[in-house]
């Protein structure tokens, strides 16, 4: 366990009546790359503002280095900022606005200029010191931003949903140099994002915020393998879910139909909720599947088939296949028990934990 | 924020002198006589004198004159000038002569309506002789339209040149003729435009006086050249007071008939 | 039949122009001519520019003008500028209150506020003469710095300001750094509407001005009533091309700001 550079402890925000977010407390180490994501209104970029000092917490405490900093200004924090908007200041040029911090600073105009330097040619800028913002394309305003903040050296970098202006392909390229730049500089980036698949791609850990309440904190494997809840599971990656009932351990009943599972720990009998990602559903024949379907649309996405079909019982199947069928076809369906993933109503988060550590004794 | 309220005190000082201040004072004003005595008869004159009540109908119909001439002149510029090439270049054009000061616009026209100014000698040319055009109500009216064309022409423009050109497409695509997409889809867009015009031309030609002296004659028509009379001429603050009370009431319900339409880049 | 409506569109504004200009040009023309009216041309001649110059009462009058101008407009933008500063950090109520003081001068008739004005200024004992003619400069030409000002304020984003502050930048950097340099090509659209609505006013000038000072409208008025003096016409012609050089630099620096529409403003204190 590294140190933690930040702490929210019980951290509660309201404008008026409106409550943004509600009793939040989390833990961020030093030197990794967190990411905050939730859908747009989820209180994300609250947390941001909050950790940048932009707004206060309306009840609870912020800790920097150990530090209460609930009433440090913004322009005291050991924090600098990426804006959505980037934020550059129209009227200065490039090399202008990355030094600007450090001149507020008061440091030594040599100095100032090696920085800018060194921090251009981290975001791969070398050459653009004396270009004017408005001669700078998306992606190259993009970097500007970054090299300002990084400039001058923060404990944390917060990136808000700083890639979301750039067009897909620059945005996976940013992704990586984003994740090639945290590593270098081994400084805790957090950012906010409301892209599942930026959050997967680049994050050591993530959170995912709904309703002004962190859901779920994990690796990007765990929460795409283990969602805690239908919020989750619907919010990263595509998924059924399934209501369910579990039988007893290891034996969960989906539509008046048992299949053996690797969950335990439940009452008999308890109402649940299952998901199964549509790449772990196996088309096969009628006679070698779980489930029989007939196949109701079919796209080519490229990589593979996104498939709808239904089963005898009418319910619908979402299935990714690398392999093409045959619209009005009648399939089998197949899956491991280790693709199903069982999820209780209303567990915490603790018990959820527990609860995979279980099993993962027993084995 | 304490700077803040640093920044807002000379503003705040400039709101209650000259705005407020100034406003109070010449509706306090209207309540005095001549001779400094608190009285309501400056109201009780104006309302039963025949002089100010024909005044008072005589200036707003001759404003409304002005913005009509204004407006009839000005749709058909804009529209014009909505549909070439350089048109923010013409249109600079048009608000050119915004720019040079108004006594010296008007002086203008004294020497091309005097007896024997050019305009009557182009009378004289083409056989229709000479005629008295200065100090006639048409040439004051004339000039004061000319004065305020540019004013109608911009918010008619900006209005005309915000209109989504696909609008006006989907209109004939929808079978409407040239005429139809004018009166039904062109005209309704652009009326904001419209108000925005007439609110900034009817207001000022409701007070004018500068215009009505060196042009109009040396008359006492309009409630513009009542107000001067008063006060720097017979003294009688009073009454000057009280019909700039009644033309601040006349502005307020221009303005509320007009709307809230200000358009950007417009008098406002 | 589109060829056909084109000349006849292109025939009527040749016609709006012509009118729009014709004043313009004859107070030109004749301004160079050795007659002593505006009725017939005499041939060509400096004598009106030759009198205007020895004209030393003239003299005085313009460059009085240009002192009030200038310093009329210079206080307008301070204080208009620290007003749009207040009314961006209001909020509700209290910015559509300010807003609406703000632009109760702009929608006044001249009369209106020169008159009160002179009843406020005799009210406060200040002597009518140059001071007075200067408070009601400065009072009137304020609300259209701050309309002029607050778009830029406005279009700012509010993240420019939150960078500021996250880059260490303290409230009084953050004004003087960020905000002001950006917004500046308003302050000074601002500055140069100030300037020229003082340059043009005559009503407001007329009611305040008492005996001892006069500003070039004021004088024109006088001279007009008395009759036409071909002097005036070459003062004219003067001043015509400095409102051309003011007009194309305000183009300039309304293009710098890359904001082109901004140069169709134009000015209220025309109609009177």
């Amino acid at each position: 366990m590294g140190k933690n550079i930040l702490e929210f402890r019980h951290v509660g925000k309201k404008y008026g009546d409106n409550v943004v977010l509600k009793d939040i407390s989390f833990d961020i180490e030093a030197g990794k790359f967190y990411t905050l994501l939730g859908p747009s209104g989820s209180g994300k970029t609250t947390i941001l503002r909050i950790i940048a000092g932009f707004d206060d917490a309306t009840s609870g405490d912020v800790y920097f280095d150990g530090q209460r900093i609930n009433d440090v200004p913004a322009n005291k924090r050991q924090v600098n900022t990426v804006f959505q908007d980037y934020a550059l200041f129209p009227h200065m040029n490039v090399a202008e606005n990355v030094a600007f911090g450090l001149q507020i600073k008061g440091v030594d105009k040599k100095t100032i200029q090696e920085r800018v330097h060194q921090a251009l040619h981290m975001v791969r800028l070398d050459g653009y010191e004396e270009r004017e913002i408005t001669a700078m394309s998306g992606g190259q305003r993009q970097r500007v931003a970054i090299a300002r903040a990084i400039v001058n050296r923060p404990k944390v970098l917060l990136l808000d949903e700083a890639l979301s202006a750039l067009d897909h392909k620059l945005r996976v390229d940013m992704q990586t140099e984003l994740r090639q730049l945290q590593r270098q500089l081994g400084i805790t980036f957090i950012f906010v994002t409301h892209d599942q698949e930026e959050a997967l791609a680049m994050s050591d850990q993530i959170m995912i915020i709904n309703d002004g309440k962190i859901q779920q904190t994990g690796t990007p494997v765990d929460i795409y393998d283990e969602p805690l809840n239908h919020f989750v599971a619907d919010f990263i990656g595509e998924s059924n879910i399934v209501p369910a009932v579990m039988k007893e351990d290891y034996l969960v009943n989906i539509n008046g139909q048992d299949f053996e599972c690797v969950d335990a720990g439940m009452k008999t009998n308890e109402r649940v909720e299952v998901v199964l990602r549509p790449e772990d559903l196996d088309i096969t024949t009628p006679d070698k599947g779980k489930l029989v379907a007939t196949v109701d649309t079919q796209l080519f996405r490229g990589v593979d088939y996104q498939i709808t079909a239904h089963d005898l019982r009418n319910h619908e199947w979402k299935i990714n296949s690398i392999h093409k069928t045959t619209v009005g076809q009648q399939v089998g369906l197949t899956f491991d028990p280790e693709d199903i993933h069982v999820m209780r109503y209303n567990e915490s988060e603790a018990d959820f934990d527990a609860r995979l550590d279980s099993y993962e004794e027993e084995e | 924020m304490r700077q803040k309220a640093v920044f807002i005190v000379p503003y705040a000082l400039w709101i209650v002198l000259f705005v407020i201040a100034p406003l109070v004072l010449i509706l306090y004003q209207s309540f005095f006589n001549i001779d400094g005595q608190f009285t309501v008869n400056n109201y009780l004159t104006y309302l039963t004198s025949s002089v100010y009540l024909k005044m008072t109908v005589a200036s707003v119909w001759y404003a409304f004159l002005i913005t009509a001439v204004t407006l009839v002149i000005s749709y058909p510029t804009a529209y014009v000038l909505i549909h070439l090439r350089n048109k923010q270049f013409w249109l600079l054009l048009v608000i050119l002569p915004t720019w040079i000061n108004l006594l010296l616009k008007t002086y203008a026209f004294i020497g091309l309506f005097s007896r024997n100014g050019s305009i009557n000698q182009f009378l004289q040319f083409v056989e229709l002789g000479s005629h008295q055009l200065l100090f006639t109500d048409a040439s004051f009216m004339f000039v004061a339209a000319y004065i305020e064309i540019p004013f109608m022409v911009l918010p008619i423009f900006n209005a005309l040149a915000e209109i989504n050109p696909s609008l006006i497409n989907a209109s004939k695509d929808l079978g409407a003729t040239q005429w139809q997409t004018f009166r039904s889809v062109i005209w309704p867009l652009s009326l904001p435009g419209v108000k925005a015009g007439i609110q900034a031309v009817f207001i000022p030609s409701l007070s004018l006086f500068m215009i009505t002296r060196l042009i109009g004659g040396n008359r006492v028509i309009t409630l513009g050249t009542a107000i001067e009379e008063h006060f720097l001429t017979t003294q009688n603050w009073g009454m000057g007071s009280t019909i700039g009370v009644i033309l601040i009431i006349a502005m307020f319900i221009v303005m509320f008939i007009t709307g809230d339409t200000r358009q950007k880049g417009g008098r406002q | 039949m589109k060829k056909h409506s084109l000349k006849w569109s292109t025939i009527y504004l040749a016609f709006v122009f012509i009118i729009l200009y014709a004043p313009i040009i004859y107070l030109v023309i004749y301004s160079f001519s050795a007659g002593k009216t505006m009725e017939s041309f005499h041939g060509f001649s400096f004598q009106h520019y030759m009198d205007l110059f020895a004209d030393t009462r003239m003299i005085t009058i313009v460059i009085n003008t240009l002192l009030v101008a200038l310093l009329a407009s210079l206080l307008a933008t301070i204080i208009g500028t620290l007003g749009a500063l207040a009314i961006k950090d209001s909020h509700g109520k209290w910015r559509n209150s300010l807003m609406s003081l703000n632009n109760v001068l702009m929608v006044s008739p001249d009369v209106i506020i020169g008159a009160s004005f002179l009843i406020f200024f005799t009210v406060l004992g200040v002597r009518l003469g140059f001071i007075s003619v200067l408070l009601s400069h400065i009072a009137f030409s304020i609300p259209i710095v701050v309309l002029m000002v607050l778009p830029k304020l406005n279009e700012l984003s509010p993240t420019l300001v939150d960078a500021a502050y996250d880059l260490g930048a303290s409230r009084w950097q953050t004004l003087t750094r960020v905000i002001l340099p950006a917004i500046g090509p308003g302050i000074m659209a601002g500055y140069f509407m100030a300037f020229t609505y003082s340059l043009d006013d005559f009503a407001v000038t007329f009611f305040v001005t008492g005996n001892g000072f006069s500003t070039l409208s004021v004088e024109i008025y006088s001279r007009a009533r008395q009759g036409v003096n071909l002097e005036i016409n070459a003062l004219s012609t003067l001043m015509f091309i400095v409102s051309l050089l003011l007009v194309i630099s305000y183009y300039f620096i309304s293009q710098h700001a890359g904001r082109r529409h901004h140069l169709v403003t134009v000015k209220e204190g025309d109609a009177q």
